[in-house]
């Protein structure tokens, strides 16, 4: 019998690890998912919506090549979040996108994840340019984008809102060069 | 490391589903044909639909493959071993494209399905999953075997038959 096999690599940062998407995560993702705190990234508060995101999560790796990890503070296990690179159908452009779970908040590893996945978007997948979709009642995740130095693009193409929410904004992050290390 | 192991029947390959499936799948989810399995249903969903396929191997170590025709390459749909979260129970699904109809290639598939999932996966027994209304699910459901055992309502989805699989004690017969 045969296998089919992808690879999904492991970023480091200064506080941080990056790996692959587990089961092991399941359990934290979903929790997220299913809470309020995902009203402004799809979630609808039901278990089958959160579970079905997570599973995406990992098929977004065989269906692109890359995807989002997780992410996890140096001598813990645990995730604290999803964060990685992100274009499912129908987004109209790649995305450097976010979810921190309530632990991660305030300090600063949102920052610091993003920082990661923006150089590898931009050095080893190659990719010119990058948007964040943020709802615009999402003020932490707009603070974060703002940290990162996206700014407000109004004229970019936005993918369709999910239902009952406003139009996302988008935030258009610097450019190659001007993120060089 | 996401693993996803093929198998082959005389006719067809199963094996992980790839991005050039999607357009297939969006196609026949654009379509009346697909109301008995979630559909119509817009292509950002049927996107998501199939990386969650992906995702249920790396959750459950098992899930729907891609299948092919072999010779021709045509894709058939997907057939394979699901139990995704508000499932009763794990059962063996399909899903097939029009141009995969009427020539047994759903049987094929379901049965290769069912044998792993009692081989190679330890199942010691298996259900199907089936819309009432679907008579060609439902024949093939009773070519297979399976008896209509009772109806489960899936708390976003809505009542479904659930068909029972011969065990694998019955089989071996």
């Amino acid at each position: 019998m045969s296998h089919f096999a992808v690879e999904i690599p492991t970023l480091e940062t200064e506080r941080l690890f990056l790996r692959a998407p587990s089961p092991a995560d399941a359990e934290a993702y979903v929790a997220f998912f299913a809470s309020d705190r995902a009203r402004f990234v799809g979630g609808n508060g039901t278990r089958e919506r959160a579970w079905q995101a997570f599973a995406m999560e990992i098929g977004h790796w065989v269906l692109r090549g890359f995807g989002s990890w997780a992410v996890i503070e140096r001598g813990s296990d645990e995730s604290l979040g999803y964060v990685g690179c992100w274009y499912p159908e129908p987004w109209p452009e790649k995305e450097i996108g976010w979810l921190l779970w309530a632990g991660a908040e305030g300090r600063g590893i949102g920052f610091e994840a993003a920082s990661a996945v923006r150089a590898y978007a931009y050095g080893t997948l190659g990719w010119p340019t990058a948007v964040s979709y943020i709802n615009p009642g999402n003020a932490r995740s707009i603070a974060l984008a703002e940290r990162l130095g996206a700014v407000r693009d109004p004229e970019a193409a936005r993918p369709p809102p999910d239902e009952g929410e406003a139009p996302c904004l988008v935030y258009r992050h610097p450019a190659p060069a001007e993120c060089a290390p | 490391m996401i693993e996803i192991p093929t198998v082959e029947t005389e006719r067809l390959i199963l094996r992980a589903p790839r991005e050039a499936d999607f357009e297939h799948e969006a196609a026949f989810f654009a379509t009346e044909r697909s109301r008995f399995v979630g559909g119509p249903m817009q292509r950002d969903l049927v996107w998501r639909a199939l990386a969650g396929i992906i995702g249920h191997w790396v959750f459950r170590g098992y899930g729907f493959w891609a299948v092919e025709e072999k010779g021709t390459g045509l894709y058939c749909g997907h057939v394979g071993c699901w139990c995704p979260e508000g499932w009763p129970e794990p059962e063996i699904g399909w899903t097939v494209m029009e141009a995969a109809e009427g020539r047994g290639i759903a049987h094929e598939a379901a049965l290769a399905s069912r044998r792993y999932a009692y081989e190679v996966l330890g199942w010691t027994t298996a259900i199907s999953l089936i819309d009432p209304k679907n008579t060609r699910s439902l024949a093939l459901g009773k070519r297979l075997g399976a008896k209509f055992e009772y109806t489960y309502t899936h708390p976003s989805y809505g009542p479904m038959d659930v068909h029972r699989h011969p065990a694998p004690a019955e089989l071996a017969q």
